[in-house]
């Protein structure tokens, strides 16, 4: 019996277009520069692969400390202390790094755009949408992020769900590019002899145009690049009390204090407490870096009680989940919940001074907390009540 | 390549496209379910006017730029170099001094810093330019140096001296 062959649907050929719709750069030598070719795309496809993949792997551990799903609320690790500094520096570092990158990698197959025809086969164009999907996801992904860090929203969507979502489909989309070409990436994968000229002069020009942008931008957050800080958003030693400030009292209403502020703990035990007996509790004094989601940090010596003791004063069992609720009133962050993992590192304060000073106002007077290894808006200022959950 | 190898490279390649395929799925679900993201419409329509602007204005200029005007490889690096930092600056010159009431926000200099930038890259290019020519361009200036300095020790004194 003859074995019917059925083909697969994807190899449909599809008409050509007339051959006289064929103008302007859809032409045939249209593009005349060397470098439009797969060994370049394959050496800059590498390393805006490696910057995509490390900004989306440090942004996912930033929207997981953010927002964590509750199988994972009390496994969040509050070391290493630097972790989230670090992580979200790379982010934006990364993210910067990307936009030289995404624009010479675009540069070199921008005449595959212009192919003829412009779709052969059902997979072909399939292949060709996956890219402009990709592409819109990853232009409007690094467009949204930088302007994120300087708090500038032109658009009309909500900046952080919509930077999450488009990161699934950029990577996705990654993903999906690099199975479609992997055989011609595997057949660029080396380096061959003779090399093509100019292509080492190219490749040095967008290595030093990531070097660029990298220097004059990083000591947002490494702190021995902050003279070289030309460029970037933040300087971590300008703000009041030589830190920056996310969120101003004046812009969260919290300039002033109410006169009979009192700190409010709520548990079995429930208690509060004025700002005179805060002080006359052991006080303790650590060094912890602010680490902000837009990618700016600045170490800064906190002093003040461990949140710890707070709560055992009020008979919270060591796994409780602790409510922190703010003076602010509409703020996203007013209230914020933190794991024991937090709660009950020696490390987290509810900070009264920072650098030897009382708190100003900007930095979250009369209290604010500070704990290791998490994103700067869960370091909730000017708090009114602790909630043992 | 044996059938094997071939086999497993056609697995890891399927596999490779659903897990893309699985990540696209997720995102674009999430997209247009987020409570939040009131319109998905306008993410695909700024994701799409990102596109256009780019392929169909700004690659265009770039292209123009490389054919027509510079047909130099220090200089068209320089400018590589140059279109990235305005890219990655750009905002913040734009934005400079919008901090809405918080100083900390966008607290340098950007335009100055900007143009300081580009400066840099102008003498980095001129620089490489003239670096084959460097030894020779040192040993003029030393021999300079040298002449000055001794018509300045031979000049007739009145006072002070360079030496001596």
């Amino acid at each position: 019996m003859r074995r019917l062959r059925l083909r697969n649907p994807l190899d449909v050929t599809l008409p050509a277009p007339p051959q006289a719709l064929r103008r302007g750069p859809f032409k045939e030598g249209t593009f005349r520069s060397r470098l439009h070719e797969p060994r370049t795309a394959v050496v800059l496809g590498r390393w805006l692969g490696a910057a995509v993949l490390i900004c989306f792997v440090t942004g996912l551990i930033s929207h997981l400390l953010q927002q964590p799903p509750t199988w994972l609320r009390d496994h969040l690790p509050s070391r290493p202390v630097q972790g989230y500094r670090v992580t979200q520096g790379l982010h934006v570092i990364s993210g910067i790094a990307a936009i030289p990158l995404l624009g010479a990698k675009l540069w070199v197959v921008y005449p595959r755009l212009f192919s003829w025809p412009p779709a052969r086969t059902v997979r072909h164009a399939l292949e060709r949408l996956g890219i402009a999907l990709l592409l819109a996801a990853l232009l409007l992904e690094l467009f949204t992020g930088l302007l994120n860090t300087l708090q500038w929203y032109p658009w009309p969507f909500p900046f952080r769900q919509t930077h999450f979502w488009l990161a699934w489909i950029a990577v996705g989309g990654l993903l999906l590019h690099i199975a479609a070409k992997a055989p011609e990436i595997a057949a660029h994968w080396r380096r061959t002899k003779p090399a093509l000229p100019g292509r080492r002069a190219l490749l040095g020009s967008v290595a030093a145009a990531v070097g660029a942008v990298t220097l004059v931008t990083a000591g947002q957050t490494v702190p021995w690049l902050r003279s070289l800080d030309l460029l970037a958003p933040r300087r971590p030693d300008l703000g009041p009390q030589g830190l920056p400030v996310n969120r101003t009292a004046a812009q969260a209403g919290t300039v002033t204090t109410p006169a009979d502020w009192r700190l409010r703990v709520d548990g079995p035990r429930p208690y509060s407490l004025t700002m005179e007996e805060l002080l006359a509790l052991p006080q303790t004094d650590v060094d912890l870096p602010i680490a902000c989601v837009e990618g700016w940090s600045a170490s800064a010596r906190w002093g003040g009680v461990r949140l710890r003791d707070l709560l055992d004063r009020a008979g919270a069992a060591h796994g409780a989940l602790v409510r922190v609720t703010s003076l602010e009133r509409n703020g996203p962050y007013a209230v914020m919940t933190m794991p024991h993992t937090y709660a009950r590192d020696p490390l987290t304060l509810l900070a009264l001074r920072v650098n030897g000073q009382a708190l100003h106002p900007d930095h979250g007077y009369p209290a604010r907390i500070i704990a290791p290894n998490r994103p700067g808006v869960l370091q909730t200022k000017w708090v009114s009540r602790l909630e043992v959950l | 390549m044996t059938a094997r190898t071939a086999r497993t490279a056609r697995t890891l390649r399927t596999a490779l496209a659903l897990l893309g395929i699985a990540g696209i799925g997720y995102g674009v679900y999430g997209l247009l379910h987020d409570p939040y993201i009131r319109d998905p419409l306008d993410v695909l329509v700024w994701g799409a006017g990102a596109v256009v602007l780019h392929d169909g204005f700004w690659l265009p200029l770039v292209l123009l730029a490389g054919t027509a005007l510079v047909r130099r490889p220090l200089l068209r690096g320089g400018l590589v170099v140059v279109a990235a930092l305005t890219a990655v600056g750009l905002p913040a010159v734009l934005r400079a001094g919008v901090d809405h009431g918080n100083p900390s926000l966008l607290p340098l200099p950007y335009l100055r810093n900007y143009l300081l930038l580009l400066a840099a890259v102008a003498v980095a290019v001129a620089v490489m330019a003239a670096a084959p020519h460097v030894p020779g361009a040192l040993r003029a200036v030393a021999a300079f140096v040298r002449r000055s300095l001794a018509s300045w020790r031979h000049r007739p004194v009145r006072g002070r001296r360079l030496r001596d």
